[in-house]
């Protein structure tokens, strides 16, 4: 019981520490807010079920179903999500604070309303079960150790790639950017092409994630890609305390581990369920605003330096 | 052409209640300055007031319904006071996110007391009115009625008492406003009492109007932040011409697109503004 709660958390955080890594070099890093993180999830999600779906029969009704291996899903997931990305990011990305988290938040709302009403993309509001996906049976290998395995190479290599980054050169201008946007313009740097390649780059591995996640789960549908997604990989970005990578991945592991605590529990009835599902909500509001307020991993941050 | 005139009636019933609804969205970005993405959830802390006084303890809606009002009223206070004063000096940014925070400790409460499922309150059933072909329910005029009234009320408390031009300072310029001897304070719980009052007429309106579901709220937010955004930080005019704008363009939709876009139409006019028109319809361009 112990042994799969960890797995479970390991395998899911991982996979949520992808996009609350990305989210953190656009909003701590870049200074954008991204309120429409689903959307680019969705998309790689969507792109990854498309590409290696079979073509449609019976009762289906998406246009389109590939059938490629995949590894080609994959990529085209990562490549789905920077497309979204761009198009969504050209026109936005001159809004500053609110009211970019504002029309993010919206182009994710579209964008969840056209996969529902949409059926030809991807079977509507029933979505797309059976989706195809490796199995590591050839390697001789568990299949949830498996996932949780690929989840964590993932988020390490996120981590590292943009750890990577914003050591460089590159990150000093990404930083400049987000602290004097004025001096950073006089010395020639174009800021609001640097804040479009930031918002792209990291957006692709959220479509990654959102590849294994249509994997882990085998069902893309859109009730699993709601607004919900991005608020918890917000909460989980607010508990890890922002600005650093290990951060943004213990927090969501701890989020994700509180999440599948309370999942774990045996419940008597449907209502107490429910009950405990509502209250775990409540908990994570209060502790999102109690951290926002005090900012407990800042003062220990600022002890630790002095 | 009838049919076409019934969606637009329809669209204005639906554009009163968004006004109502933003009224007091607006108001606290004007004077506390940041995006309240938990003000719909008040909406629904309302409808669900009145519908357990109204449909448990079987009293009068009129009662139940006063009683949730003021309630909600003092509920927004409490979370102004509590929640988003301390944080203040953090920006906007971090107030929008923490709104965020709110929104889902009250909605998590909401579920765990009601549970799902849908909700009606116990009044006596519509009956429409009739005239050149088109219908209107009573209480669908209600709304509408309701709507002119407060935003009359409501101009003229802004204009006329005293209160009311402190919250106006204070909305144009805090340190100023401060300096000439504004009691902020009393001020800025003014505010909170007044646009949580107004989120609570909307919500009993929800009630009245539709069917109850805790996710209710969720749904309302969004067509909030459309009419706030393309009422941009004007005035209280602004949100009444964005709100039928809004509700209009929504129902008149379905006229040629499939029903299940209808909220699209919202977000479609979020991004429009945004891009083409960030000040929203009135206001000068601002800084940030």
């Amino acid at each position: 019981m112990i042994y799969s709660l960890i797995l479970t958390t390991l395998m899911f955080g991982a996979m949520f520490s992808v996009l609350t890594v990305s989210l953190n070099l656009q909003y701590a890093r870049g200074g954008m807010i991204n309120f429409g993180t689903v959307a680019y999830f969705a998309a790689g999600a969507y792109a990854y079920a498309i590409v290696t779906q079979e073509p449609p029969s019976g009762l289906d009704q998406y246009a389109l179903g590939l059938n490629a291996p995949w590894w080609i899903g994959f990529i085209a997931a990562g490549i789905a999500a920077m497309v979204f990305a761009v198009i969504t990011g050209w026109p936005t990305l001159r809004l500053r604070g609110e009211y970019l988290a504002l029309t993010t938040f919206a182009f994710a709302e579209v964008f969840h309303s056209i996969l529902l009403n949409e059926r030809r993309i991807g079977n509507g509001s029933v979505g797309m079960a059976n989706v195809e996906r490796p199995d590591p049976a050839v390697l001789g290998l568990d299949d949830t150790l498996a996932y949780t395995a690929a989840a964590c190479v993932l988020m390490l290599l996120t981590a590292w790639v943009f750890h990577r980054l914003l050591a460089s050169p590159y990150g000093r201008l990404v930083d400049a950017t987000h602290n004097d946007e004025i001096a950073a313009e006089s010395v020639g740097k174009n800021t609001a092409r640097v804040r479009l390649q930031i918002f792209v780059i990291s957006a692709i591995p959220i479509g990654f994630a959102g590849a294994l996640y249509a994997m882990i789960t085998t069902l893309v549908a859109p009730a699993l890609f709601t607004a919900e997604v991005t608020f918890f990989v917000w909460i989980a970005l607010a508990l890890g305390g922002e600005r650093t990578i290990l951060g943004a991945i213990l927090g969501t592991m701890a989020l994700v581990f509180f999440q599948e605590a309370v999942r774990m529990i045996p419940f008597e009835t449907v209502r107490s369920a429910q009950i405990a599902a509502s209250v775990e909500e409540v908990i994570t509001g209060i502790l999102f605003i109690i951290v926002l307020r005090w900012q407990p991993w800042d003062r220990l941050a600022r002890k630790a330096t002095t | 052409m009838t049919l076409f005139a019934q969606f637009v009636l329809t669209g204005i019933v639906t554009g009163c209640f968004l006004i109502l609804a933003t009224i007091g969205f607006s108001f606290t970005r004007r004077v506390e300055g940041f995006l309240n993405i938990a003000h719909a959830e008040l909406l629904g802390v309302s409808a669900f007031t009145t519908w357990a006084l109204n449909k448990l303890l079987g009293w009068n809606i009129f009662p139940s319904a006063f009683v949730a009002i003021v309630f909600t009223a003092f509920v927004g206070l409490a979370i102004g006071r509590i929640v988003y004063d301390p944080i203040r000096r953090f920006g906007p940014s971090v107030m929008l996110i923490t709104s965020v925070g709110v929104a889902y400790a009250i909605g998590g409460t909401m579920d765990a007391l009601i549970g799902t499922g849908i909700r009606t309150l116990d009044i006596p059933l519509a009956s429409s009115i009739r005239f050149w072909g088109l219908r209107i329910t009573n209480y669908q005029l209600l709304v509408v009625v309701l709507a002119v009234v407060a935003c009359a009320s409501l101009a003229l408390f802004l204009n006329k008492s005293k209160t009311g031009l402190a919250i106006r300072a204070m909305s144009a310029n805090p340190e100023l406003a401060a300096s000439r001897g504004i009691d902020v304070q009393k001020t800025s719980r003014a505010t909170w009492l007044i646009s949580s009052g107004m989120a609570g007429l909307a919500g009993v309106m929800l009630g009245v109007i539709a069917t109850l579901s805790t996710d209710i709220a969720f749904h309302q937010i969004l067509q909030i932040l459309a009419v706030a955004i393309l009422a941009g930080l004007g005035s209280l005019y602004a949100v009444i011409l964005s709100g039928l704008i809004v509700g209009v363009a929504m129902d008149v939709s379905v006229f040629w697109i499939p029903a299940g876009y209808r909220p699209l139409i919202a977000f479609a006019v979020v991004i429009l503004v945004l891009l083409i028109r960030p000040q929203g319809l009135a206001g000068s361009a601002q800084s940030k």
